[in-house]
């Protein structure tokens, strides 16, 4: 096994782990584990056709980050000597993408059980196990938001001096440890106070619940400035208190400025103390949140089959053959039970829930609500289809990814049949009920006249499923690669999507303006969605025939 | 040979890379019979079971099931085959019926057909009261049954079991070889591999003993007794794969276990 540099870096820190009745030795020996397993991930063979290189895929996608950083936090530091507005945002974008990376990425391994079995008979104590697995997501964490603020930290010590450098050091650790705790920490509530299957589901909507959570304070923290004065003067209001981003810009204001108004004192204090309160309480709970996992392996005994009435329906209806039915149905339930999928597709669809209402809103401010009701404006909606490429691609993975000998074991006469009923499943057990919600909604604060538009709009979300498709997996068996740690991007994945899911906006918006063209539109895209699907999917020949 | 030949296998070699693990397999299976694949770990035998199944590709030689050579691209001699894999690897978060019933149905059977007919069988091993239980909740021996039962669903005639015993209690041994039997009877080809000498000696018409990817015997338990020494099929198995020094082996075992001191 590698010796890892993280590792390295890590065994400077190793006082602090033994203060905390830590074995340090046997974490360092987990994390080296799991790291090394990680860079030997290869995609299973005989799925697909190309063939990526063994390593690790969540590390060379790190330079991505860069970019990201460079373009959304270097302009804000050309502000001058006004520490408050330009930090605050800085590291709101900064908590934005930790938060949104530990619940939809991060959160399957802090809740997995897996390797549960091959540790827990070991003498390992429960809090050395925990904190491994939190160490592993750190180092991670460490790595992305490293290359996320390597340019602006640059920038700043050039314009504000090494002093500065320093305090957005410090302050990016503390913001960062916050944040990871906060999640385990939440997660450590439902697990104890939640059992059984019920606690599986719990923990899907509290991921939902994040994911709105975190859109929602994103946007009470833009309006926390009044853009519209010029002057973008901070002016202290008592529930600041709450928005941990200004706690950190307080550091700033206090340190650089000499500011030492009490208000800024206090923001300060909060920076501090919070998140090492926190830390302290999740340690001493380490022990329990390991212990409470196990409920997730528990089934509760049951001697009846649930009732697929809904999925009988759909599949008779969206497929051609018994074989592709089958499957539709196997894949429903996969998608509906596989908790890892969950994990991972629920905070989707919590964003593809709330952004389009974010936009709206945001078009709100700018317009008067009258006017944008009066505007019949849908477009927002197109956000929801973002959920798209990032669900496509999971359905490449599955936690029991080593079942799929089933799918070569049995005659299937036409081996595309087994996405083709996967992505149909995947639009009408996760998009179509998000889509209904948001649809029910808009028509409620607009009129029936948008129906069109809606149903534009799910033309083009089934054009993306089938783009994705054709992008991300473009592989013959679905369920089939280990799940473990993110290997891709979702920030790119969801970038492009934006790029291409606007065209197909501004294609409807001008369309709009035509009169009748909506129609016209909505049955070119029908057409295309048939043919589209009938060139990925369709039956080829085979050579032998029975 | 006896019938008609279901499987044919003509100078099969197989590497993984640069390793060859099996080189030059010739093999002819007829209707009805009860074949025991044995050989030490490693030697290629869930290997040579994948190959069949197309689970794994890139062998060199000629690979025949019913008749046709299955490199053809046709899929459909699948219908006619139960696989059980070597390891217990299943969807794990489907309940016993609604995997069963979705492997069923992916052969060809009925919905209900698939789903009555397994829950009848897993009465039959007694777990009809975990039909509708996850299978992360199952324990090892009550997967490989699922494992088993999903492999003859749709009442295939040729059934590749990789270790089928493995995990099972002894009664369910018991059950399990009595269906092998039944299933040859009923003129259904068995090739199976396992570990439990007794039980390979006692059911199998034929035995085929692979070394290092090699067929070093084969045939009937009392032809083995006549090529090499007398004795049970366990100590024709030490003599053919030229092992006869577990005495020593486990003396320097437990000695290496001693060594070192013990920790706390
Ligand atoms: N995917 C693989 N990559 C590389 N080598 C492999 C792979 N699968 C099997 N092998 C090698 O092929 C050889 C035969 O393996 P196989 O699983 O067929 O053995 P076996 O006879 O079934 O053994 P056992 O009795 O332990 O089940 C072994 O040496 C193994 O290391
Ligand atoms: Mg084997």
């Amino acid at each position: 096994m590698n010796d890892f540099k993280s590792l390295r870096v890590l065994d400077a820190f190793r006082w602090i782990f033994e203060k905390f009745d830590i074995d340090y030795p046997i974490m360092r020996k987990l994390i080296q584990l799991k790291l090394t397993m990680d860079s030997r991930r290869i995609p299973a063979i005989f799925n697909g056709q190309k063939q990526k290189k063994e390593g690790n895929q969540f590390i060379k996608s790190l330079w991505l980050y860069l970019f990201y950083g460079l373009l959304l936090l270097t302009p804000f530091l050309f502000l001058r000597n006004q520490y408050m507005f330009a930090s605050s945002i800085l590291f709101t974008v900064l908590m934005f993408i930790t938060i949104t990376t530990m619940v939809s990425d991060f959160s399957a391994v802090l809740l997995d059980v897996r390797d549960k079995n091959i540790l827990q008979p070991k003498p390992v104590s429960n809090r050395t196990l925990n904190a491994a697995k939190l160490m592993h997501i750190v180092i991670y964490l460490a790595l992305l938001e490293g290359s996320f603020v390597i340019i602006p930290l640059a920038v700043g010590i050039y314009r504000f001096g090494i002093f500065y450098g320093l305090i957005f050091i410090v302050s990016i650790v503390f913001v960062s440890c916050f944040v990871v705790v906060i999640t385990a920490l939440t997660y450590l509530f439902i697990l104890r106070f939640f059992s059984g299957e019920k606690l599986k589901d719990i923990i899907n909507y509290v991921q939902i619940f994040l994911a709105v959570a975190v859109m929602v304070s994103y946007q009470v923290m833009a309006h926390s400035f009044e853009l519209t004065q010029m002057n973008l003067q901070y002016t202290f209001t008592w529930w600041h208190v709450f928005l941990p981003p200004l706690w950190y810009s307080a550091f700033f204001e206090v340190l650089l400025n000499q500011d030492y108004s009490i208000n800024m004192l206090i923001l300060m204090a909060c920076g501090i103390v919070i998140p090492l309160l926190m830390l302290r309480i999740y340690i001493k709970l380490m022990p329990t949140f390991e212990r409470s996992l196990s409920k997730l392996m528990s089934d509760t005994v049951r001697t009846k089959g649930k009732s697929h009435f809904f999925e009988d329906w759909t599949s008779k209806i969206l497929c051609r053959n018994a074989q592709e039915r089958t499957f539709y149905r196997f894949a429903s339930l996969m998608i509906r039970q596989e908790r890892e999928f969950k994990l991972k597709a629920y905070p989707q669809i919590g964003f593809a829930i709330v952004i389009p209402f974010v936009m709206f809103f945001n078009e709100v401010r700018i317009d008067s609500l009258k006017e944008a009701m009066a505007n019949e404006n849908v477009y927002p909606l197109y956000f929801s289809a973002l959920m798209i490429p990032t669900v496509v691609h999971l359905l490449k993975f599955s936690g029991a990814y080593k079942g799929n000998w089933i799918f070569r074991a049995t005659p299937i006469s036409n081996s595309k049949m087994f996405y083709s009923s996967t992505l149909k499943a995947a639009i009408v057990k996760l998009f179509l009920p998000t889509f209904a919600l948001l649809s029910i909604v808009f028509i409620a604060m607009f009129s029936w006249a948008i129906i069109p538009d809606l149903l534009i709009i799910l033309l083009v979300a089934i054009m993306m499923t089938l783009l994705s498709y054709v992008l991300l997996n473009g592989e013959v068996y679905p369920f089939s690669n280990s799940h473990e740690l993110t290997q891709d991007n979702n920030t790119l994945k969801v970038l492009v999507a934006m790029v291409v899911i606007g065209a197909f906006a501004l294609v409807h918006y001008l369309i709009a303006m035509i009169p009748y063209a909506k129609l016209i539109y909505m049955l070119i895209l029908i057409i295309a969605v048939i043919v589209g699907w009938r060139l990925v999917f369709g039956e080829k020949k085979n050579h032998g025939h029975s | 040979m006896i019938g008609e030949p279901i499987l044919r296998l003509q100078n099969i070699e197989m590497s993984f890379g640069n390793k060859q693990v099996l080189n030059g397999i010739n093999l002819e299976v007829g209707k009805g019979q009860i074949i025991g694949y044995i050989g030490p770990n490693g030697a290629g035998k869930s290997t040579t079971v994948k190959l069949m199944l197309g689970l794994i590709e890139g062998y060199s030689g000629k690979i025949e099931i019913f008749g046709k050579d299955i490199a053809d691209g046709d899929y459909t001699y699948k219908k006619r085959i139960g696989y059980v894999p070597e390891t217990a690897e299943l969807y794990d978060h489907l309940t016993a019926a609604e995997y069963l019933t979705f492997t069923g149905e992916m052969y060809g059977l009925e919905r209900e057909e698939a789903e009555k007919k397994a829950y009848q069988l897993m009465f039959q091993f007694g777990l009809e009261h975990a039909f509708h239980q996850r299978l992360t909740s199952f324990s090892k021996g009550m997967r490989q049954k699922v494992l088993i039962i999903s492999s003859v669903l749709h009442n295939p005639d040729l059934l590749f079991f990789d270790e089928p015993l493995s995990g099972l209690d002894a009664n369910s041994v018991l059950v399990v070889k009595e269906i092998l039997a039944k299933l040859a009877e009923e003129g259904k080809t068995v090739f199976y591999s396992s570990h439990i000498m007794e039980v390979v000696e006692k059911i199998s018409d034929r035995i085929v003993l692979l070394v290092n990817g090699l067929v070093v015997a084969d045939g009937s338990f009392e032809e083995l007794q006549q090529q090499g020494k007398e004795g049970t099929l366990e100590e024709i198995f030490n003599q053919m794969t030229g092992f006869n020094q577990q005495v020593e082996i486990a003396e320097r075992f437990v000695e290496i276990v001693k060594e070192g001191r013990v920790h706390e």
